[in-house]
């Protein structure tokens, strides 16, 4: 039921185990939500980090800021792709500049521009200079006195990392449940596809003033489409879609009206698939176009977030058609801010302590359900 | 105040006898916003950094804010957008107007509030 704010919502675990209650409403609002989230939510699960064709040769690397992780993910000698703070472990100086995906820096080793500590691409520190090997200014050591640093022991810290096809995934957490647990069928499905052939052809980046949770329940259910993308469900069968939940995933199932051209797209039924990947992450996969679009909801704070989208196609260099494409996910983006914007307006104001849910939106359900169980771990 | 000591950005209401001075282009907006909100009125911009209007030889606004994203990183602010339509007759409700019909069209986007680059 509908909680108004005269009757407050009681603790988040007794609150939402009915399918129709919501997250309470001060676990959007709350300012100190925020923070728990970074240790709970964004220091637990796997998030997405970013895409290994943009990294493809050794020393290839991009940075990422997650909560208040500023991580380097980098392709190493052996080929493998390595995640690292972004933090020497000198005197604790950041150390690259940030790097986005679309914009790769390169570097044989990663060097610390304070005092020129030096890590190769395992993290390992490889040298220092001279100063840290002689006590010249230092009357009271002897230079055979000096230790000696040793590269494991003073190497980089080694952030968690792993893949579904092409897509990397990072995990803050010291001892994290898999991968594969987190993703359940979701990796098998996307590994069936071939994802790592398509090369990133686009990213927009939009703020948007709402909490990340409000775009990601608006993400999760179609109850909108009808009133708010009158373009886009014209040629969709909206009764016909389906909407799976998972452990820690859910997908929206739009059945295509028969006339989208079946050559199109890159995988073979004949429907647009969107995954939703708790906490932060979709894949989207058009039933109109042959390519696949990732979206990062990124919080920048309790009242805005940050949508970072991104298009992948077999050729990066954009056909007319493809940026027409973009065009039109770029028109549904914007009528989607719209309404998160006006509802996150009207939940700032206080006044509902409790939103109710609709019987078609239990993926939303088990979006809060996750966050409910993030908070109480 | 001699126009030495005028901020670059000078926005009133032709209705009312408010006027806005500022260096930071969006406070016009904020400053339409508000103002719009409890009264309804347009605002006119009067006066916007001298040469800001210079460089831009676009009269369409897709255009106009595709030329001013070489002088903004990461996003024209919709207050320089609004001083550059100001010249080509456009109130500060008219600009915002269409720029909100382009957005809605997936022409423009956001990449951080309140300042716009085009797609
Ligand atoms: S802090 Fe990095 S070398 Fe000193
Ligand atoms: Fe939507």
């Amino acid at each position: 039921m509908t909680q108004w704010d005269d009757s407050k919502a009681q603790a988040v675990s007794s609150d939402i185990t009915d399918e129709s209650n919501a997250l309470p409403a001060r676990y959007f609002t709350g300012q100190d939500i925020f923070e728990m989230e970074k240790e709970t939510v964004f220091g637990q699960y796997w998030v997405y980090a970013g895409h290994a064709n943009c990294i493809k040769e050794a020393g290839e690397y991009f940075t990422r800021t997650i909560g208040e992780r500023q991580l380097i993910i980098v392709r190493g000698h052996d080929g493998n792709i390595k995640a690292f703070d972004n933090v020497c472990a000198h005197r604790g100086s950041k150390m690259v500049t940030d790097t986005p995906m679309t914009d790769s820096g390169n570097a044989r080793r990663i060097k610390c521009p304070y005092h020129l500590w030096t890590y190769d691409l395992e993290g390992d520190l490889k040298s220092t200079p001279k100063s840290f090997e002689e006590a010249s200014l230092n009357p009271d050591l002897e230079d055979e006195e000096v230790q000696e640093f040793d590269s494991k022991e003073n190497a980089l810290n080694d952030v968690h990392v792993d893949s579904i096809g092409p897509l990397i995934f990072v995990n803050l957490s010291a001892d994290p449940m898999s991968l594969d647990e987190q993703a359940g069928v979701m990796k098998d499905r996307l590994e069936a596809l071939p994802l790592g052939e398509y090369e990133h052809a686009s990213r927009i980046v939009s703020e948007v003033e709402c909490n990340w949770k409000v775009f990601s329940s608006n993400y999760s259910e179609c109850d909108h489409c009808q009133a708010n993308h009158q373009d886009w469900i014209k040629g969709i069968s909206l009764n016909e879609s389906e909407l799976e939940v998972n452990d820690y995933h859910w997908v929206l199932h739009y059945t295509h009206d028969e006339d989208v051209d079946d050559e199109l797209r890159i995988h073979d039924e004949h429907e647009a698939q969107f995954h939703y990947f708790w906490p932060n992450f979709t894949v989207n996969m058009y039933g109109t176009a042959d390519g696949y679009g990732t979206y990062i909801i990124d919080p920048i704070d309790t009242n805005r977030f940050q949508l970072i989208a991104d298009y992948y196609f077999e050729d990066p260099e954009l056909s007319e058609e493809e940026e027409a494409f973009i065009r039109t996910s770029r028109q549904l983006q914007e009528e989607d801010f719209e309404l998160v914007e006006r509802q996150w307006e009207g939940l700032k104001t206080g006044a509902l302590s409790q939103a109710q849910l609709g019987p078609n939106e239990h993926t939303v359900h088990r979006f809060h359900q996750l966050a409910q169980q993030a908070y109480n771990s | 105040m001699s126009s030495q000591d005028q901020e670059p950005y000078v926005a009133a209401c032709p209705n009312c006898d408010v006027t806005r001075q500022t260096d930071d282009p969006n406070e016009v907006i904020n400053f339409y916003r508000r103002h719009y909100r409890v009264t309804g009125h347009d605002i006119e911009i009067e006066h916007a950094e001298p040469d800001l209007d210079n460089a831009v030889t676009a009269n369409d606004l897709k255009d106009v804010i595709r030329e001013l994203e070489g002088q903004h990183r990461n996003g024209v602010p919709m207050g320089v957008i609004a001083a550059v339509m100001k010249e080509r007759g456009l109130s500060v409700k008219q600009t915002l107007d269409e720029i909100h019909e382009l957005r809605m069209g997936g022409g423009l986007y956001e990449p951080q509030d309140d300042h716009l680059a085009a797609f």
